[in-house]
């Protein structure tokens, strides 16, 4: 589904030039999960975002099912965000004017979906971040864990088949980052691919493959396979190290 | 998504309130300024006849001397003498022409309810209903004999017959003028046109006749003219039997030609009058010069929109550029300080194209609403104009064109000054502000 070859991302501020991705080349299957660690700075938002289309790179080639992302029109690359595509962004980037109704809607009118079906997926994501009842509320109304919770429900709300996840459980506490956590198995059970950052080493063992990113590149390793939670296999603690 | 868009503008206009209001009194005083001098000069410019403006021709013949000037760019006079207006008028051809006059009397009715007062009239040919389109609601023109024998006879308007009887039909009523009992054969509608191209010599935005009698009248009481008149030589005028005879200018003549042909055929019997009129020796002509202009020609030959006018229209919508501009500004300041917003609706799917669209969608609200306000603020200055001028007070209105202008002008206006604020913030990189926490 995702082909990145020899990705550069350099950027050039007035005085230093920051390589934030060099020679950075990675598969994804359709269906996959993939937790993908590194300290901070190390480029794993630039990675997403460059995956997600947000962000031009400066070298190498890109395929997103077969398409070379690089030829693309401005346009079509945001048609192919919207078609296929969901964010959780690291900051909430709730949209303050509009409240967590509206905000969750915000995709799916772009899409041009209409207002029934809107109102069932927003209604049906709300519940499941458990939010349903302050539907109405705008965002600075909500703590940082609610706020990321409604981002969330945005996310699925698009039923998107490529959701891409920056910290989605950065701000919530062991209780409702395993319940987040579970929600995204279930959808990639459902067939999304899903790539998520994370600092949390529990829940990144969680997923079937871990990637780490160092200095813009990747720290290759071991595929994980599939298995219970919660059993640190050596392997994962090399990876932590 | 035009529907949403609307929405989105109204929470972006209500959410910095005093931004809002400092753009939207910005637009409806730009506007308000623009539709004043606007309205003004359309209202003079506009075709006060439209349907037969180019069939209704103002005649002037040069009955000078060779070699003697006028005021007039081609040294043709405004008016005929009594002598050619008379000749015209008798003439077989055309159908429908007429002389006319502005004239005046004192009204009274014989009874003590109504004041004497001084009014305004017009003595003129009984063609002159049909050919400037003023319709009767009661009874009809003179006849043919009631003109030839100068009966005392008088058509009002309904404003008159309004103020004199009530708006009752008051056909075969008397009333006074200047002493003399009238009898009323016609009533007339109020003449609604802002120009009273017929007549220019008292001013092209006076009033119009509300009194109309047979142009015999002028001769058989002595009516003096309450236009101008005017000589080119030293004539010794002493009796009204003089100015009659003289070679003074006072009368207006129109015709109505329906084609070409008729045209060219009027225009061949002037050109022979003229010089029939030369041999008899009374002017010394060699060049035989005539003009027949039409309504639209008339206006532009007398100047009526003057260059002053043009003059403010373009000065006001300089104004309306400058309030632009600052509204460009705050737009500017605005839409960029929304730019991380942006960026969160382009990573969720929003094309360049429907940013832009949302954006061009707001100020197109702030247009109208600013156009609203504007036409309020034009009324205003409108009744200052009709305060300050009185000459103007027909002039200085708002017509159903120019309320549907001024806010299609202030959108237009808006979504210029918008084009580049939109353009700006629909460029915005998705990327950049979602970094950030
Ligand atoms: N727009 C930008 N302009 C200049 N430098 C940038 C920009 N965005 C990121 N960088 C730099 O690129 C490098 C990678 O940044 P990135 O945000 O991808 O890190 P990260 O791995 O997501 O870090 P964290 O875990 O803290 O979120 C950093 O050194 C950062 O300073
Ligand atoms: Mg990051």
């Amino acid at each position: 589904m995702l082909k990145m070859k020899n990705i550069n991302k350099v950027y050039q501020t007035e005085k230093v030039q920051t390589h934030a991705l060099r020679d950075f080349s990675l598969d994804v299957e359709e269906g996959e999960f993939i937790a993908v660690t590194g300290p901070s700075g190390s480029g794993k938002t630039t990675f997403l975002n460059i995956a997600g289309m947000l962000e031009p790179f400066t070298k190498g080639q890109y395929l997103l099912d077969d398409v070379d992302v690089g030829t693309l029109s401005d346009n079509q690359r945001a048609d192919l965000r919207n078609q296929k595509i969901g964010f959780i962004f690291q900051g909430f980037n709730l949209i303050p004017d509009l409240n967590l109704y509206e905000n969750v809607e915000v995709p799916l009118r772009y899409r041009g979906i209409k207002s029934a079906e809107r109102k069932r997926r927003i209604e049906n994501c709300l519940e499941k971040v458990g939010l349903a009842s302050r539907a109405k509320h705008l965002p600075q109304q909500l703590s940082g864990g609610q706020q990321q919770r409604v981002a969330i429900a945005r996310a699925l709300a698009g039923e998107p088949r490529f959701l891409l996840a920056d910290e989605p459980t950065g701000n919530l506490d062991s209780l409702m980052a395993r319940q987040v956590m579970e929600l995204l198995e279930d959808i990639n059970r459902e067939g999304a691919t899903i790539i998520m950052v994370t600092h949390d080493a529990e829940l990144a063992r969680r997923a079937p493959r871990n990637i780490q990113v160092v200095d813009g590149q990747l720290a290759d390793f071991t595929l994980y396979q599939s298995r219970p939670s919660g059993v640190v296999t050596p392997a994962n603690v090399a990876v932590e190290a | 998504m035009f529907i949403h868009y609307l929405d989105l503008s109204w929470r972006s206009l209500r959410r910095t309130p005093l931004i809002s209001a400092l753009m939207i009194a910005a637009i409806a005083v730009g506007i308000g300024i623009t539709m004043t001098s606007l309205s003004v000069y359309h209202m003079m410019s506009m075709d006060p006849i439209p349907h037969k403006s180019d069939r209704l021709f103002h005649v002037q013949l040069n009955t000078m001397d060779e070699g003697r000037t006028w005021t007039t760019e081609d040294n043709l006079p405004y008016q005929l003498t009594y002598t050619d207006a008379m000749n015209l008028y008798n003439a077989d051809f055309p159908e429908r022409k007429t002389m006319s006059m502005r004239t005046g009397f004192s009204v009274h009715m014989n009874s003590s309810e109504v004041k004497p007062f001084l009014e305004g009239a017009r003595a003129t040919g009984r063609e002159f209903f049909a050919m400037f389109d003023l319709d009767f609601v009661h009874g009809a023109s003179w006849t043919e004999n009631q003109q030839i024998n100068a009966s005392p006879v008088v058509v009002i308007n309904q404003e008159l017959n309004e103020r004199l009887f009530g708006g009752e039909n008051s056909v075969g009523r008397q009333i006074y003028l200047d002493d003399e009992s009238y009898e009323i054969i016609g009533i007339v509608k109020n003449w609604e046109i802002h120009t009273k191209y017929y007549d220019l010599n008292n001013g092209a935005f006076n009033r119009m006749e509300k009194i109309f009698v047979p142009f015999s009248l002028v001769v058989s009481k002595e009516l003096s003219s309450w236009g101008n008149t005017n000589g080119w030589k030293f004539e010794d005028v002493r009796t009204f039997q003089d100015h009659l005879q003289s070679e003074q200018f006072w009368i207006q003549f129109w015709a109505e030609l329906d084609t070409p042909e008729e045209q060219q055929i009027y225009s061949d019997y002037l050109r022979t009058y003229l010089s029939e009129q030369a041999t008899k020796g009374r002017f010394e002509r060699e060049t035989v010069q005539f003009a027949l202009r039409n309504v639209n020609q008339w206006l532009e030959y007398n100047n009526v929109v003057t260059e002053d006018n043009r003059v403010l229209v373009g000065l006001s919508f300089m104004f309306l550029t400058v309030c632009l501009a600052n509204i460009l500004g705050l737009m500017l300041g605005k839409f960029l300080r929304r730019a991380p917003e942006v960026g969160v609706r382009r990573a969720l799917g929003a094309s360049k194209r429907q940013i832009f669209a949302q954006h061009l969608v707001e100020v197109s609200v702030l247009g109208l609403l600013g156009g609203l306000f504007g036409i309020g603020i034009a009324q205003l200055g409108l009744w200052g104009v009709r305060q300050t001028y009185s000459y103007y007070s027909a002039l200085a209105t708002m017509d159903t064109y120019m309320l549907l202008a001024a806010p299609a002008i202030a959108i237009g206006a808006c979504v210029i000054a918008g084009l580049y604020p939109a353009w700006l913030v629909c460029r915005t990189t998705p990327a950049i502000y979602l970094k950030t926490q």
